[in-house]
Order: structure tokens, then sequence, then C-alpha cells
């Protein structure tokens, strides 16, 4: 008999398999839908919590090293400006920043906006204009320049729907009259998870809307160059001035690393039922073969199949059908999370605003995401495929297609 | 070396030995087979002729005992270089065909060269010869559960055929035909007789070892060989 090549002998097994596979349509098409399902959620999740993780680490770096708050009867108040210059001479800090932000309700679109006080003035010259979609305010319409303001993309679109999207009257019932602002620009999509419910006010006129007085700030912004010095400093922040509270970087960090963690986990365990129900159909897969799968290895047995040759074809059923629902899980779930912005997923993940962010996620597939989910679907397969076929291929043929 | 094409000595065959359903199918079986010989075990069902078919056909081991095919001891090979001896020398027709239902007729006689890697262009030339020679060459790409008693049973014979094989084993070949169909199938049987091949044949059917192109006939009681 002419024997070919191994390659060609591989060609033949895993053209066996196929047909294997087409042969038993309806019961692989079904482990095949609820392989993908499975994949295709666990994958989702594990991409939207990296993507958001990664997102919020970079746009963390811009974060001050220290924020400083104020707090009297448990609860944060404003922060005097007389703080300033003690915090700025503790040695190791190289500047203290006072901020002023707060939150402003519309009643109208029923959402709460973030609403930050900053010299526009910086915004427009300095290196972070190229963050912004500069808008031209219309001849004649330019007001005083205190009352000008820079809008997440989210807000935007809001108040477009209101036709406001060239300025904004803010109103609250105990104010004589409204204050205008004119919107001088929008913040790019690259920034949308940050400042997408954000209205970036020149401080004067966000001191007006947020009611809050001139020598009175909301807090403070700390920066330290050394970044083993940032700990240190923060506790001699705090032991100064027992009345503040200090938050460091790496804190605010970890907050949103074990918020997506825990938000993450939360999803998954929820999966738990769909995984506990694919273990139940694998796990009655491997209980055994049926007794024509039986015969069928039988029969390659007897006609001379080596037990390795029946395992290479088993073997190649599995991955071929493991690995076709995995990769087809994976792809789904990326265009989901990354094309169709993951709707229903999204909410549960990034819910914390009253107007959801709709943002695009910057695509982060981690290798080590893939090799984990490879782990947790293709490889139990592979084993509760090939286990009772190697049972039944290690028989004597002669015994399988007797059944003795 | 055997200078038999099949030799067995004294070879014995227990399934689950120690366990309480423990059977011993064949006990102290010798027997030589010459080449191009036709040969029939007979004997009633439970006699064993089919347990030493399967030694011979190196289905299985015997528990004791030699097992001689073409000059090699197969008993004591391992299964690797057993089951290369089988593809390469031995073709067996089962009692009940052992076809795969949802595969085609070519797809399930071209089954035994799979693992020898011949390539697809091969394996459907020398499946061609065979559908021709069999009157099946227009079932090519039927499915076998679609076929006649009679097509079965010569889909059975092309597999056997397929890798040319210098011992042909077939198991009660005419259990499941009618008259008119076990004449046709003595018709192949004696072709392949012709074309130098030995063959074994089990059965109790008058017709089969009453034939006059059998060369000798084993008689099997209680796993003995009793007469030849």
């Amino acid at each position: 008999m002419i024997s070919g090549s191994w390659f060609e002998r591989q060609k033949n097994i895993i053209d066996y398999s196929l047909q294997s596979l087409l042969r038993r349509r309806s019961k692989n098409i079904l482990i095949l839908i609820i392989f993908i399902l499975l994949v295709f959620a666990v994958s989702a999740i594990l991409f939207i919590t990296g993507s958001l993780t990664r997102e919020m680490m970079i746009t963390s770096n811009d974060l001050p090293d220290i924020t400083v708050q104020r707090i009297l009867g448990g609860r944060q108040v404003n922060v005097l400006s007389s703080y300033l210059p003690e915090i700025g001479k503790i040695p190791g800090v190289e500047s203290v920043e006072a901020r002023v932000w707060g939150y402003f309700y519309l009643a109208s679109l029923q959402a709460n906006f973030t609403i930050y006080g900053l010299d526009l003035n910086l915004l427009e010259e300095g290196e972070y204009r190229k963050l912004v979609n500069w808008k031209s305010v219309p001849d004649g319409a330019q007001r005083d320049p205190a009352f000008r303001m820079i809008v997440g993309q989210g807000v935007f679109e809001l108040l477009r729907d209101i036709q406001m999207d060239e300025a904004y009257f803010f109103y609250q019932p105990s104010w004589q009259k409204p204050i205008p602002f004119d919107i001088i620009g929008t913040f790019k999509t690259e920034t949308e998870l940050q400042s997408n419910d954000m209205m970036i006010l020149q401080t004067e006129g966000a001191r007006k809307v947020l009611e809050l007085p001139p020598d009175e700030f909301s807090d403070l912004a700390v920066y330290v160059p050394n970044p083993e010095e940032i700990e240190n400093i923060a506790l001699k922040i705090q032991r100064f001035f027992p009345e503040l509270r200090t938050i460091t970087s790496a804190q605010i960090q970890n907050t949103y690393a074990s918020v997506f963690g825990w938000k993450s986990a939360f999803v998954l365990s929820g999966l738990l039922l769909a995984i506990f129900a694919f273990l139940i159909l694998i796990w009655d897969k491997a209980s055994g073969l049926t007794p024509e799968e039986k015969r069928e290895i039988g029969i390659l047995k007897a006609i001379g199949w080596d037990t390795d040759v029946v395992l290479s074809a088993k073997f190649w059923e599995g991955f071929i059908l493991s690995g076709i629902s995995s990769l087809a899980g994976i792809l789904l779930a990326y265009a989901y999370i990354y094309w169709l912005r993951a709707p229903g997923l999204r909410e549960i993940f990034i819910g914390w605003s009253t107007i959801y962010p709709s943002f695009q996620l910057i695509p982060d597939v981690d290798l080590k995401f893939l090799l984990l989910i490879i782990t947790i679907s293709v490889v139990p397969y592979l084993a509760v495929t090939i286990f009772p076929a190697w049972k039944a291929a290690i028989t004597d043929p002669d015994a399988i297609m007797r059944n003795i | 070396m055997s200078k038999f094409i099949v030799e067995t000595i004294n070879v014995v065959k227990t399934y689950n030995p120690g366990k309480p359903n423990e059977v011993t199918a064949v006990r102290n079986a010798s027997l030589q087979i010459d080449e191009g010989c036709l040969v029939v075990l007979k004997g009633p069902s439970g006699s064993g002729k089919t347990t030493l078919l399967s030694l011979i056909g190196c289905q299985t081991k015997p528990t004791r005992g030699e097992v001689i095919i073409l000059g090699k001891n197969v008993s004591k090979l391992p299964e690797k270089f057993m089951n290369l001896h089988k593809r390469n020398h031995i073709g067996f027709i089962f009692q009940h065909f052992q076809l795969i239902a949802g595969m085609s007729v070519l797809d399930n006689i071209v089954l035994p060269l799979i693992p020898e890697g011949t390539s697809p262009r091969e394996r459907s030339k020398r499946a061609d010869r065979l559908l021709e020679r069999f009157d099946l060459g227009n079932r090519r790409h039927f499915k076998v559960s679609h076929l006649s008693g009679g097509e079965q049973q010569r889909v059975a014979i092309a597999r056997a055929l397929i890798n040319n094989a210098d011992l042909l084993l077939a198991d009660e070949p005419s259990a499941h035909l009618d008259s008119r169909l076990t004449n046709e199938l003595l018709n192949y049987i004696k072709r392949l007789k012709r074309s130098g091949r030995a063959i074994v044949i089990t059965s109790h059917d008058p017709i089969i070892y009453q034939h006059l192109a059998v060369d000798q006939v084993f008689e099997m009681q209680d796993g003995r060989i009793v007469s030849s």
C-alpha cells in the first residue's frame, strides 16, 4: 500500500472530521450556537472591562497627584483660599491649583451636567487646544468673555435637541434672570468617556452658576513632581489640616479598576447559569458516546485505523467546532462592543451619569484575554470530546462491534 | 517462518478473564491455510468461528497461543504494527457489513486508506475500479443507508479489497442475503479466489460450505476445531 506524507494524512483526517461533523449536523449546530453565545457573552464583558479600564488609566494620567477636599460634619464643603499658600509651602509640592466645579441639574432634560470652571484662554492657546472642536461664535452674539463654555459631545447633542446649540441659558428659580453662556466648542470624541456630560465654563461664569463665593473653591489640586513623595505629602496635608481629605491619583485609578472589575464580576456571575448549562451539556457529551458513535469507532479500528488516528480525527472535530465557535463568539463580541457600542451592556458598565456617554470605545484586545477565553472554551471541549473517544478506541474493535 | 498464509497454534481466546461473565470462545484452535485457498469455518452459533476469524483478522489478540499471518506472529505485535499489517494484507467483510450509514458509498470504500495518507485522487482511482467491478458505479455518491442489502454487501466487499488484501475474511456473508444474492456473492468470491487471494469465510449455510470452490472446511464446536 502506498503511504502518503504526514501532511497528506492529516489532510485526510481533517476531511473525515469535517464529514463527521456534517453528518451529525443538528446536534453540532446546537452545540455551536450555545458555544458561540457563551463565548460572545464572556468576551464582551472582558472586552468592555479591558477597554474601560485602559481608557480610564490613560485619562487618569491627567489627574492631579493629590486632590484635596474639605470635610465638615462628614460632608464635603467648599475649600477656603487660605489653604493654598499653606499647602504650597510643604516641601515637595510643586504647585497647588484651586478648582471650581459642581453639578447642574437640568429639569427639562432630567439630566445632571458636570460643570467645571477653567480659564478658557489657556485652553485656546495651550497644548489642550487640539482636544476641542472650536466653533465660531456668530458676529454680534458674543457676550461677556466670562460667560463662555465648551461642552462634551453628549451635552451638545442634548442641547441641540432643544435648539440651544449656540448658547445656553442657565437658570434656577431662585435667580432673578437666566445667565446666558456662548458655546465656543465641543470636546473631541477621544475624551468622551470623561467629557461627555461635562460643561467647561469660564471660571467667573462657573462661580455664578455654582453660586460659589469669590474666596472659596470646590477643591484643590496638588502637584508633586516626585511620584515617591505623593503618599507622604498626602499624609502631611492630613496631619497639618485634619479637616481636609486627600485623594491620590493612585487611589482614583484603583477605584476605577475595582469599579469595572466589580461590575465585570457581577455580570459574569449572572452568566454562571449559562456556563452551568453549558457544562451540563458538555458533561452529557463526555459521559459517554452514543452507541452509533461507539460503533463508528469500532468500524474504524476494525478496518485498521490506529488509536492515535481515531483520536486525531476526534481532536480535529472538537477543534473545528470549538475553534469556529470561539472565533465567531470573539468576533461577534468585538463587533458588539466596538462597532455597535455595546447596547445593554454599556448602561451597566458606565451608567454612573444621568446621561449615558455614547462614546466609541477604543479597541483593546489583550492577548491574555484571548488565551483565557480559549482556555475556558476550547480546551475543556477538546478534553470531553477526546476522552470518551479514547476509551472506545482502546477497546478491541471486536468487542465494540459485538457489544461484548 | 511459516509457509502458510495463515497459521494458528493452540489459540485460546477468553473474554472478560477473571470476571463473573468470563467466556472462553476459542480453545486450543490450530489450523493452517495455504495461499489461494478458499476455507470455510463452519459451526452452530456460539461455536467460536467468528472469534477465530477475528483473531485471524487481527481484530483482537489471543489470550494464549500464536496467530501467524503471512509469516508474522501478530499475537505478539504492538497495536500499531498489528494495524499496519492488517491494513496492508487483510480485508474484512463483517457480518452486518459495518458500513457508516451517513457516508456515501465512495467514502465508505476508501475509509481504510485515510490513515495511509493516500491522496484523494489515488483513493478515487482505486475506488472507481472496484465500483465498476461490483456494479456500483451509479451508486458512487449514494448514502449506504439508501442501498439494498445486496448493494451494501458489495460495498463491504469493495472496502475490504481497497488495500489489495492478500487475505480476505468474511464473517457469515450470506446471513442477511436471499439465495439469489448468496449465489451472486459466491460468484464474486470465486472471482476473488481466481485472483490468488486466500479467503476465509465463517458460515453455517450449506450453500456456502458445500460449494465446489471451497477447498477446506473446518468444523467448530464449543470453541474447538472438531474436524477438517
